[in-house]
């Protein structure tokens, strides 16, 4: 491989860009439009046991300085994704990263167990903390010990490597991520969207259906940036850093604060060719003087 | 996995014209590049970044509103925030990032076609009318100067203040149709204009009528399941992907409550 290369989970890649859960599908539509140049890898949309519809409408709203989703985890289920989606995901020109949610704990290594039948997944990503959804979601993300324990029942059914996605929201990101190191997880990303509302004043009801939802901004990233820092120097599995990267140099910044890999979400929904722009910037700005 | 050639593009696209229309209401011509549209069909649209900048961070989705030329799209925006009125500032001689032509449009199928439309939801139909056989368009707006002008096509218009044509609610127009001349209904505006259509149209024509939804929307291209709207039956479908136009029948009007705030 010619040029600098981020190592990661035992591989090289030409690349330190992921694209978050929930901003990309499972990479097919990218790959369509010929967009996952410049990406190292692809963290699939949340795989749950039972299909998800998700969360009623209006599930996104814009604010000035960013944008607030509930989606609620919509997904057909891990019985449809291993017979349909898994066997197209496995054309894509680099490796996905299935993300896994459950409502319980026994849940998300029930899920694992069964994409163990497929060849494609490279790793998950382990989602303890999705802010939209009732059971489960970040409730389990906020208590190391439930971190701890997810992650060592997931670790029973799997030899693959598995992150696990922690919350922002409640609880030290860098005891939430030693916990996950203790359960066994071979990384920690850090971190999921910061829970947010926004209220039609007049009327004094929520602009989301479900009420609250992840706030996802480029104006987050020094947020993630003192959260990867603490979370990296806490443990000694990588940090993939998630939140606020809309530049080249926002990656460059997570990874001097200690990531292994950086993801980037909301900025690829506005730009699907961000990946490749992104890289570019990325590399010019290492071969500076 | 290879790019296909049906996939939408995203370039850097030169604003041609600028126009306010009506007050607020904005005509803006682009450049697009060459063949990237020749596909495109009524009912499709496009993604506009509306400033170079971080913000506002998602763009605006603009249904296509006329393809003047294989290189050369139309769209129709009102202003109501600043993203709008950011895409309103930009001067013809300026670029803007444009990523197209997205979504499902109309299947347009031979036969009489009806028009339904409310406000600005009628800002697509000049496209559509070159594609289509359209014998009548029912048009609704809240009062006179907000009426889209339609030329070329035999209009009923109708206003809430009663300023101009039938005064009240586009779906008192109904009445008037000749539904024996009508094959198919092409319906567009405000969810609760469209249930009410959707209502009052005559048994065995809310099969042949089709609806150019609207929805939040985050990426656009059927990644993020932002935009989804309800299904008859049950879940969600992405208006973005696996719409925006749906035969009115896939969608669950009960349930679907459009654009809040």
């Amino acid at each position: 491989m010619s040029g600098p290369a981020w190592r990661f989970w035992g591989r090289d890649f030409g690349s330190p860009i992921v694209l978050a859960s929930g901003t990309a599908g499972f990479g097919l539509e990218l790959a369509r439009m010929g967009c996952l140049e410049g990406v190292a890898a692809v963290v699939s949309k949340a795989t749950t046991l039972e299909p998800r519809e998700g969360n009623a409408p209006p599930r996104v709203v814009e604010t000035r300085f960013g944008l607030l989703n509930s989606i609620g985890l919509a997904n057909p289920g891990v019985d449809l994704i291993l017979s349909e989606v898994l066997p197209l995901a496995g054309e894509l020109p680099c490796p996905l990263i299935v993300n896994v949610a459950g409502r319980t704990a026994e849940d998300f290594r029930a899920v694992v167990e069964r994409l163990e039948e497929s060849p494609v997944p490279f790793g998950y990503e382990v989602n303890v903390s999705c802010p939209n959804v009732d059971a489960g979601g970040a409730a389990f993300g906020a208590d190391p010990c439930v971190v701890g324990r997810i992650s060592a029942m997931v670790r029973e059914v799997t030899r693959k490597p598995f992150s696990v996605k922690l919350t922002p929201n409640e609880g030290s990101i860098a005891r939430a991520a030693v916990a996950a190191e203790d359960g066994g997880a071979d990384g920690v990303t850090v971190c999921n969207t910061f829970l947010g509302m926004r209220l039609d004043w007049r009327t004094g009801r929520p602009l989301l259906d479900r009420g609250s939802g992840g706030y996802s901004s480029p104006a987050l990233l020094p947020l993630t940036v003192a959260r990867v820092h603490a979370a990296s120097r806490s443990v000694g599995i990588p940090v993939m850093a998630s939140g606020g990267v809309s530049r080249g140099e926002d990656i460059l910044e997570l990874l001097a604060a200690g990531a292994a890999l950086v993801q980037v979400g909301t900025w690829l929904m506005r730009r699907p060719s961000a990946p490749a722009e992104l890289l570019a910037e990325v590399l010019d700005l290492m071969a500076e003087p | 996995m290879s790019r296909d050639a049906r996939q939408p593009v995203d370039r850097e696209c030169l604003l041609l014209e600028s126009r306010e229309i009506l007050s607020r209401i904005w005509r803006v011509v682009l450049e697009v590049p060459p063949g990237s549209y020749a596909a495109a069909s009524p009912g499709q649209f496009v993604q506009i970044e509306v400033s170079p900048g971080s913000f506002p961070l998602t763009r605006r989705p603009l249904t296509i509103d006329s393809l003047d030329s294989p290189d050369r799209i139309q769209v129709l925006f009102e202003e109501t925030g600043a993203g709008t009125s950011l895409l309103a500032a930009v001067r013809p001689g300026a670029a803007v990032r444009v990523l197209g032509p997205l979504g499902k449009g109309w299947d347009t199928s031979p036969g009489r076609w009806l028009f339904v439309g409310g406000g600005l939801g009628a800002a697509g139909f000049p496209f559509l009318a070159s594609r289509v056989d359209c014998s009548l368009v029912l048009l609704g707006a809240s009062t006179a100067g907000r009426l889209l002008p339609l030329p070329g096509l035999a209009v009923l218009t109708a206003t809430e203040d009663g300023s101009v044509g039938f005064h009240g609610l586009v779906t008192g127009l109904l009445d008037r149709v000749d539904w024996r001349l009508v094959d198919h209904v092409a319906l567009c505006g405000p969810v609760p204009m469209m249930r009410a259509v959707v209502r009052a149209v005559p048994p065995g024509m809310s099969e042949k009528t089709q609806v150019s939804a609207e929805s939040r929307m985050g990426c656009g291209w059927g990644a993020c399941e932002g935009c989804s709207v309800p299904a008859a039956d049950g879940g969600y479908l992405k208006c973005c992907t696996d719409g925006p136009v749906f035969p009115a029948s896939d969608l669950d009007w009960d349930r679907w409550k459009g654009v809040r705030g």
